[in-house]
């Protein structure tokens, strides 16, 4: 129904988990959380249709959209569940080192503002292992803070995002997987969806450093998510805690069976597969 | 033979049923052998003459065709009203299971409830029995009512009091409090379900307050199923039962108590020895007698399906409905009982169905349920997400066209799909709206398209042409309107 849910190869994902073609994923009857957030799971300015579902990640969302009015919240979970329930095992043993840091970032709509400088100081004064960058496309294609990465460690970027169907960078959250499973901290100057995938691959998650903000930003939700999940926050929370709050808001526990998901999705079989 | 003791009604057939039923027959059999009883108001025939097969039967009804038909059958018959009745005969019991609401004919005094009550005690022998049924005006029968008990309907309401006759017990224990004043012992006092006509479930308040509540409740809301199926109701009363059960308010809204009270002995003779063996009666009565083996333990799945659905617990709803399809995929969700991990019948005696996944999502849909995939507002899709998520295999279960078993029908589901209804209509034309903006968009942009295809599309002598005759047309338009 909507672009977003294309964004990250969310639905490449969830039609792979489904037995379905990953590379051409038929049309969502409905609206798939493109991202962590404390609304009500769509992003800002999505068209919304009446009756249609949104499938959101976690039951906390899904009371939060009922109470802003959204009647057809409906929790599967997040789709980078769905990658870990499908994808290879993690080699044994674990080669993991270091740290992977993703800076907050900005969008085609608004740019982060803020000090990356005094940002990567605090970063090098604070981990001990090496640092892998993972820079958003936004900031990874503008080249000024780029190069100030790459002088202080190795600088990555998990793909394109998409936008209207076009150039979306299928195995992002393959990428991302991969990624992740090689370092053994995963750390943000923001709680995003990034620390919670982190946690669920296995990484110590870590929340710290200036937290800059956006152009037009209302920094009182910052502060309330700093409130609401301690627990994630700091430059080293007790590691099972920051798990297990991480999981709880991916919705660990709430994923759908593939036969469930596609009835869900508007896949079943026996429906004609409508191109997205 | 027929006795005609004054005030009787020459031309009146009863217009509701009498009392009857097996639970109320397992009653009577209870009655010492060989005693003398009178059966008092209107009862079925064959609970009569159970009865009179093992004692001395004297019947006492105000209609007399009724007396005749009685008659007919060599039955004893008293015709007339209960306030003719003196105590010059005397009993060793008096069932009364109808209640005291069809002693009185129209003809004479009408005796409120304790004064019917005093005129049966008065006919007792010391130590005699009463077996009595009493009415509960806040029963869940009376809650679910369209119809108001004070709104004369039949030709017998000539006197519609309703909640408002106040020497009515109104509670288990002021009907308790009342007896004593009668100088009647209580023996035994159940509550029972569906209704004071036909009971098919009693218990006493002991059995609901330390029984195994889960049973119990399943038990209360199935009686009241089998009575209310189709009937129109205000509510929905299986809910209504198993929730007062639950909430150990059993007694006070069941429908009517069932009393077992013995009028004080004479003083024992010297040297006489004691005869009277108390009549025990048993906590629990289900069906046509006690049940056969103790009531399982545990919660009635439809109840804990609802309850996780309500909470949007997915992993509670999806391993209840694989628990149950794994154990017993045959029997209704009202008739599983699950505790810890074990699903069982509760009635085993039940047909096996293969519409239950079905079933429960009509339950879910009509009875306007929240649930955790509130999308799904077809029968069909809601069943068949039901069935992935119970684990079942097959995208799309072929799902039985067999009729749901009747349900009751009650106004408040009505609303609620109205309501539902109302909202999708709603949904359906914002969404129509959004579409016809979007096609309107969508064809502006195809014919400027167009434009552009018949502008760069063709030949280049095509072209040509067609610029050439384009500017032609203008040119002409121009001088036209100067002209």
């Amino acid at each position: 129904v909507h672009h977003a849910n294309h964004f990250y190869g969310h639905a490449h994902v969830l039609a792979e988990y489904c037995g379905l073609d990953p590379e051409h994923p038929p049309r969502i009857d409905g609206y798939v959380q493109h991202g962590w957030n404390v609304v009500d799971g769509l992003g800002i300015g999505t068209p919304y249709l009446p009756g249609r579902p949104i499938f959101v990640w976690s039951e906390q969302t899904r009371r939060r959209a009922w109470s802003m009015g959204r009647r057809q919240a409906t929790v599967i979970g997040a789709p980078f569940l769905y990658l870990l329930r499908f994808a290879a095992p993690e080699p044994e043993p674990a080669t993991r080192a270091g740290t992977i840091w993703y800076p907050f970032h900005g969008w085609e709509g608004q740019q982060v503002k803020g000090s990356h400088g005094r940002q990567i100081d605090e970063i090098m004064a604070t981990e001990t292992g090496p640092v892998t960058f993972c820079l958003y496309w936004n900031e990874y294609h503008n080249d000024k803070i780029r190069a100030e990465y790459e002088k202080a460690g190795r600088v990555i970027c998990h793909g394109y995002r998409g936008f209207q169907w076009r150039d979306t960078d299928i195995r992002f959250l393959h990428n991302q997987l991969g990624e992740l499973r090689a370092h053994r901290r995963v750390a943000s100057n923001r709680l995003s969806s990034a620390i919670f995938y982190g946690a669920a691959a296995g990484c110590e998650p870590a929340v710290y450093g200036d937290p800059m903000h956006l152009e037009r930003e209302d920094l009182a939700v910052a502060e309330r998510i700093r409130r609401q999940w301690p627990e994630l926050h700091g430059k080293h929370p007790e590691p099972e805690t920051a798990r297990r709050s991480a999981l709880a808001e991916l919705g660990d526990g709430y994923l759908a069976s593939p036969a469930e998901l596609r009835l869900l999705l508007g896949w079943s079989l026996d429906r004609a597969a409508v191109p997205a | 033979v027929i006795r005609l003791i004054g005030g009787e009604m020459p031309g009146w057939n009863e217009d509701r049923p009498p009392a009857g039923g097996a639970l109320y027959g397992y009653l009577t059999d209870q009655l010492p052998a060989g005693s003398r009883v009178l059966v008092a108001g209107p009862h079925d025939p064959a609970l009569i003459e159970a009865l009179a097969a093992r004692t001395a039967v004297t019947c006492l009804v105000r209609s007399q065709p009724e007396a005749e038909r009685l008659d007919a059958r060599g039955l004893d018959v008293l015709c007339g009203t209960l306030t003719k009745l003196t105590d010059a005969d005397r009993w060793d019991a008096v069932v009364a299971l109808d209640g005291v609401g069809r002693l009185c004919s129209v003809e004479g005094p009408q005796y409120d409830w304790t004064e019917c009550l005093r005129a049966l005690r008065n006919v007792l022998l010391p130590g005699g029995l009463l077996l009595l049924t009493v009415e509960n005006e806040l029963g869940v029968h009376r809650l679910v009512d369209p119809a108001a008990a004070t709104v004369a309907l039949t030709d017998d309401a000539w006197r519609p009091l309703g909640e408002f006759d106040d020497s009515r017990p109104g509670s288990p224990a002021r009907l308790a409090d009342r007896l004593a004043t009668e100088e009647l012992a209580l023996d035994w006092l159940g509550a029972a379900w569906p209704s004071p006509a036909a009971p098919t479930l009693v218990a006493t308040a002991d059995a609901l307050l330390t029984g195994p509540a889960g049973a119990l409740s399943a038990a209360a809301a199935s009686a009241v199923a089998s009575a209310y199926a189709d009937r129109a109701v205000l509510s929905d009363p299986r809910r209504l039962a198993a929730a007062a059960v639950r909430a150990g308010l059993g007694p006070e809204l069941a429908p009517a108590w069932l009393v077992l009270a013995r009028l004080a002995p004479a003083p024992p003779a010297t040297g006489a020895p004691e005869t009277a063996t108390p009549l025990r009666l048993p906590p629990v009565l289900l069906g046509d007698g006690p049940p056969a083996g103790p009531l399982p333990t545990g919660r009635l799945l439809e109840e804990l399906l609802l309850t996780a659905c309500l909470r949007h617990d997915l992993p509670a709803v999806r391993g209840l409905l694989t628990g149950w399809m794994a154990a017993v995929p045959d029997a209704g969700p009202e008739n599983v009982v699950v505790a810890g991990e074990t699903f069982t019948k509760l009635d085993p005696g039940v047909p096996p169905r293969a519409d239950v996944l079905r079933c429960f999502a009509t339950t879910l849909l009509t009875g306007g349920y929240a649930h955790p995939w509130p999308a799904a507002t077809d029968l069909r899709t809601l069943t068949a997400i039901l069935h992935a998520a119970a684990g079942l295999p097959g995208d799309q279960p072929a799902i039985p066209t067999d009729e749901d078993p009747p349900i009751p029908n009650s106004r408040r589901d009505q609303e609620e799909q109205l309501r539902s209804l109302r909202r999708l209509l709603a949904d359906a034309e914002a969404r129509a709206e959004v579409y016809e903006q979007e096609i309107a968009k969508r064809d502006a942009e195809l014919t400027k398209a167009r434009v552009q295809i018949a502008a760069f599309g063709g030949s280049f002598g095509y072209r040509m042409a067609k610029l050439g005759y384009g500017v032609a047309r203008k040119a002409r338009q121009r001088l036209r309107k100067r002209a």
